[in-house]
């Protein structure tokens, strides 16, 4: 290493330590390649300034995990390198914290990990003074951009090639001169990675189960996008961006295009990851949730479910579980016989097999070489996409060798060679649950999105026995009508498809045919007793290392903890994943005594490998382009910040987005702005600081900035003023502001990439006097909100930066306002002014979508209770105490209700 | 929509107390006093006076700041649109909800319980309808679903992490934060 630290690092790999060394010499922007170990370097970055003390470091856009990586990593540093200086890592997040101990926190120094919201609150309230900070460290670059000393780390460049130049903003932005690339094709990084010898990588092709694929991909097709782009990971998103511009103008059916996209990217996720029974049952989600309100005038279906790529998805996933012999002579009327029509099919995922042959040869191998050289425990480390497929994995080893009708007492290492592991067991099991499920979901399902077709038919005519489980009574009729198609799913008179409600007396005898038999009966307890905890810590001191298998999802970085601390000697990569071979490159580079084999499974000529193929690709591409734009960025970045004032450099950079030039005009008093706290997430605050106005942050309760003291202004984006509009929030704002101002006003504010319109009027050519069915968009409103509110004025702006002009016009020539009056306003008698009581919006939303939830009533269940939670276990004796009678019944009946009964 | 000339001050009279002025900002562009002589000619009658303004310049920013600041001190409500046929439209509107109740912008009318249950279950961001029937369905009611461990969850089917911690620890945040 170049210069020598005073204090111990842990960088074993040459590459680390570069990046380190030039970071620690000079400000730059470090972008890495996945997988390389970013949060190690950020730690030991971290701990070389917190060991030397006297310091007050800020990372920002941390999220929680990585806190608490960071500091345990950090108190772990403190105690190798024995500096006594070191203080490790002090969170600052949310308003959990008062003001007092904040201030009381900043003055002692130290580490701080802190979002950047309270970041600018503090800045602007002088608790924390910018000459103080010694330095900032950024992770994520991608999302965030910060400034002081300034360490910006990112290892997802993809972001960072999209838009015009966009590496040289984010540099201006960030105020650096030197971006750091690490792509893992650097010549540092394949030195140190490959230098030594590899980790032996097994690549295993899965064959693909006949009609996965084209199920998967016919599913696709039907949209024009490109079926290649559509495979990468992000590309709903991407169209989504594409739209963003425009997005409040497209029309609903684009929208609903767009959403369906995004359905079905997750359906063709889960062709992969879940097992046969799961997919279909979440087909049945899906369709229940997208099939419209019967009688509904509007095609609000998406366009999506009548083709016929849907039906043929839909049936194949149902053919995956069970089939249905054409012997259907016997109508539902006849209950008695019991037809032998379905026979459960369900088909394995290949990968299973594989997996287990897999484990197989590894016990060969162990037990062939059985002395270990190395390190590393002989553990059997599965690593695989997430939390679920983690599961169902486990699932799996643990039953696959139960043989249902056979030997009961197979366990792992049976070497009698006739039992082949299957997941037989698991899978009747699970189908059992399902259908199971499927009855009660049928139920829900009509209770939930039929009601107006039970009303209009009359539900009188329940059947005696078989009541459980059947649609509405129109759908039996239709199907019997139907006949044959028993199993497969029949399209409705509009032309959709519907689930097929299975008649009862098949699951009856598809439940028979699964009935448990003894050995299963008997396996179950087992089972049920270790679902979770296997992978978890308690098991270090249980079992011995030598003969786990541990399952673990990906997690990011935290991979790289887990393969520290399992140190497994095989490692089994259920799904194709980049970043993790490179921790395993990483691992294994650094650890030279450890041996480890990774087994690497996909589904050939799969979206899977084309995904996985194409990730790599694209983050290749990325680093390749941002390297040229390094090359021809020199120029760009030469212009300094030294004519403007430090502070509100520092302050622009923090901002989201830099606003043009800004001018200086200096005047005797500052104008001043009351500002709601919650205000700061947006930019505006930070911009119209950087025009010289003091912004004093405060808790209001009415409006979200005070001008003067007549002029309050509740500010929307037009995202915020739809939703506002349509839950009625902004007419509750209104009506507040209208009570405590004399010049209520509404800021619509347009974002200044987007374009400055409103979406067009559905139809203009419409007949005239169908104006009221229009009533719902959002010009409409805004006329009913003008005409009951006619004092209340509207600003139009265009961008924040517009807004901050408009503001400063507002304000000339009147009075301050005065924040502690601002904050008093709108609080009810009984709260005492000076206590601050931030609410948390989301739990709010929610309560206040629940029946018999009006405004006053919120405002006593957020008082009295705690949570959602709290209020959904409340007798109703205890809310009627608050809320009265009748909001009490709505409000229990709504938690409590069973969507089981109708 | 009927319409009639008639001698009045304002452009457009849309009620007993509302009455509507147009403006093209390119007029206004050309002759920025023309506008406040009119304003000055309604003379503090009607109640709810509209500046209905046609966007049709590209740097509408400077004019717009000014108009902002007039209609503060002027007490006329401004309404921007961007096309002829829009501003038509707004007039229709506004004759015609005339005496209408502001209902569809108040606080929600009751709907169906499903219509509730999936509007309650969505509210946390990337939670959407398909989550909240298979939500509901493999929990059977709203409490039990709120009650359930992240791990429980986890298992419906669509529910993946993100969501499940999402749900999870939205049901159960302090509505108030503490300090």
């Amino acid at each position: 290493m170049a210069e020598e630290p005073p204090v111990k690092l842990s960088l074993p790999l040459e590459f680390q330590q570069d990046i380190f060394s030039s970071a620690r010499e000079e400000d730059q922007l470090v972008l890495i390649a996945r997988g390389l170990g970013l949060v190690r370097i950020v730690t030991n970055l971290l701990h070389s300034y917190d060991a030397a003390g006297n310091n007050l470091i800020l990372l920002v856009g941390a999220d929680d995990r990585e806190n608490g990586w960071i500091g345990e990593a950090l108190a772990e540093h403190a105690a190798i390198s024995m500096s006594p200086k070191a203080r490790g890592l002090s969170l600052v997040n949310t308003d959990l914290m008062s003001v007092g101990t904040r201030e009381k926190m900043y003055a002692r120094g130290g580490i701080f990990s802190i979002t950047s919201r309270i970041l600018i609150v503090d800045f602007l309230s002088s608790l924390l003074d910018p000459a103080m900070v010694t330095g900032m460290v950024v992770l994520h670059a991608e999302r965030k951009n910060k400034a002081g000393f300034l360490k910006a780390f990112s290892d997802s460049p993809e972001p960072f090639t999209m838009g015009f130049s966009p590496l040289a903003t984010m540099m201006r932005n960030l105020f650096l001169r030197t971006p750091s690339l690490y792509p893992r094709f650097h010549v540092a990084v394949a030195k140190s990675l490959e230098g030594r010898r590899k980790a032996e990588v097994i690549e295993l092709e899965v064959p693909m189960t006949e009609g996965e694929l084209k199920k998967a991909n016919s599913g696709l097709e039907m949209d024009d996008w490109n079926l290649d782009s559509a495979l990468h990971k992000n590309f709903d998103t991407i169209v989504r961006r594409q739209l963003d511009p425009v997005w409040h103008r497209t029309s609903f059916r684009t929208k609903q295009i767009v959403r369906d996209l995004t359905l079905l990217r997750s359906i063709l996720h889960s062709v992969l990851t879940y097992d046969a029974v799961n997919f279909n049952k979440y087909l049945d989600t899906v369709l229940a949730a997208s099939s419209p309100p019967p009688g509904s005038t509007r095609q609000t279906q998406s366009p999506w479910l009548f083709l016929d790529a849907a039906h043929v998805i839909f049936d194949t996933a149902k053919r995956r579980v069970y089939t249905a012999k054409i012997n259907d002579n016997d109508a539902i009327g006849a209950n008695g016989a019991v037809p032998e029509s379905l026979r459960p099919v369900l088909e394995e995922q290949p990968k299973w097999a594989l997996l287990a042959e897999i484990l197989e040869e590894i016990e060969r191998d162990v037990y062939f070489n059985p002395e270990l050289q190395d390190n590393s425990n002989g553990t059997i480390l599965i690593m695989c996409g997430d939390q679920g497929t983690c599961h169902q994995i486990r699932e799996y080893l643990q039953t696959m060798h139960v043989i249902p009708e056979e030997n009961k007492e197979a366990v792992d290492g049976d070497d009698d060679p006739t039992s082949k592991p299957s997941a037989a067991y698991m899978m009747r099991r699970r189908l059992r649950n399902y259908l199971a499920w499927k009855r009660d979901f049928a139920k829900v399902s009509a209770s939930l999105f039929a009601e107006n077709q039970k009303s209009i038919n009359g539900t009188s005519d329940k059947g005696s026995q078989n009541s459980r489980g059947k649609g509405p009574p129109n759908k039996r009729r239709r199907m019997r009508g139907g006949g044959a198609a028993a199993s497969s799913t029949t399209r409705t008179a509009n032309g959709s498809i519907r689930m097929a409600g299975d008649r009862d007396s098949h699951i009856a005898s598809l439940l028979a045919d699964l009935a448990p038999t003894e050995a299963e009966a008997q396996q179950k307890n087992e089972i049920a007793a270790d679902p979770l905890d296997e992978a978890e810590e308690n098991f270090f001191e249980l079992y011995e290392m030598n003969e786990l298998v541990v399952v673990h999802p990906y997690d990011g970085d935290m991979d790289e903890h887990v393969l520290e601390e399992v140190k497994p000697r095989y490692v089994i990569m259920y799904e194709p994943d980049a970043a993790f071979i490179r921790r395993v490159e990483v691992y294994r580079s650094s650890h030279g005594d450890r041996n480890v084999r990774v087994y690497f499974m996909y589904y050939g000529n799969s979206v899977e490998e084309q995904r996985y193929l194409s990730g790599v690709r694209r983050e290749k591409d990325a680093f390749t382009k941002l390297i040229r734009e390094r090359g021809n960025m020199a120029v760009t970045l030469t212009h300094d910040t030294s004519g403007l004032d430090p502070q509100e450099a520092f302050l622009r950079t923090v901002n989201t987005r830099i606003a043009g030039g800004g001018r200086l005009a200096a005047t005797a008093e500052p104008p001043r702005v009351v500002v709601d706290v919650r205000e700061f997430r947006s930019s505006l605050p930070s911009l119209l600081h950087g025009r010289n106005m003091v912004v004093v942050p405060c808790m209001l309760t009415v409006g979200d900035y005070v001008l003067t003291p007549n002029i309050c202004i509740e500010r929307k984006s037009v995202r915020d003023l739809i939703s506002s509009f349509s839950n009625g929030r902004l007419y509750n704002q209104a009506e507040t502001m209208l009570l405590h101002y004399k010049n209520p006003m509404l800021l619509i504010e347009f974002d200044a990439q987007k374009s400055f319109t409103l979406e067009p009027f559905a139809d203009l050519s419409a007949t005239v006097g169908a104006a009221s069915l229009h009533a719902s968009d959002v010009q409409s409103k805004l006329v009913l909100l003008t005409l009951a509110f006619p004092r209340l004025r509207i600003i139009w702006s265009s961008s924040a930066y517009q807004t901050a002009e408009i503001f400063e016009e507002l304000k000339k020539q009147q009075d301050e306002p005065d924040p502690i009056k601002a904050v008093q306003i709108g609080l009810e008698q009984g709260d005492e002014a000076g206590e601050n009581r931030p609410f948390s919006q989301v739990p709010q939303d929610m309560l206040r979508a629940v029946p018999g939830v009006g405004g006053k009533v919120l405002g006593r269940l957020t008082l009295e209770m705690g949570s959602v939670a709290d209020v959904a276990n409340a007798e109703e004796e205890v809310l009627a105490r608050m809320v009265g009678k009748e909001a009490a019944r709505q409000i229990w009946r709504f938690f409590n209700r069973s969507v089981f009964d109708d | 929509m009927p319409w009639e000339y008639s001698d009045i001050p304002a452009d457009f009279v849309l009620g007993n107390t509302t009455c509507a002025l147009f403006l093209s900002l390119k007029y206004h562009r050309l002759h920025p006093e023309y506008i406040y002589s009119r304003i000055r000619a309604l003379a503090g009658k009607y109640n709810l006076r509209i500046l209905l303004t046609m966007v049709d310049i590209q740097n509408h920013e400077e004019s717009l700041k000014e108009l902002s600041k007039t209609s503060l001190i002027n007490n006329v409500t401004i309404i921007l649109c961007w096309s002829a046929q829009e501003a038509g439209r707004y007039l229709e509107l506004y004759k015609s909800y005339e005496h209408a109740a502001p209902t569809s912008i108040r606080a929600h009318q009751s709907t169906s319980y499903s219509d509730k249950l999936v509007e309650f279950i969505t509210v946390p961001r990337s939670i959407n309808k398909t989550d909240a029937v298979g939500l509901v369905s493999n929990f059977g009611s709203v409490r039990t679903a709120i009650n359930a461990k992240p791990e429980e969850v986890a298992l419906v089917a669509g529910w993946g992490e993100k969501k499940v911690q999402r749900w999870c620890q939205t049901v159960r945040e302090p509505f108030r934060v503490k300090k």
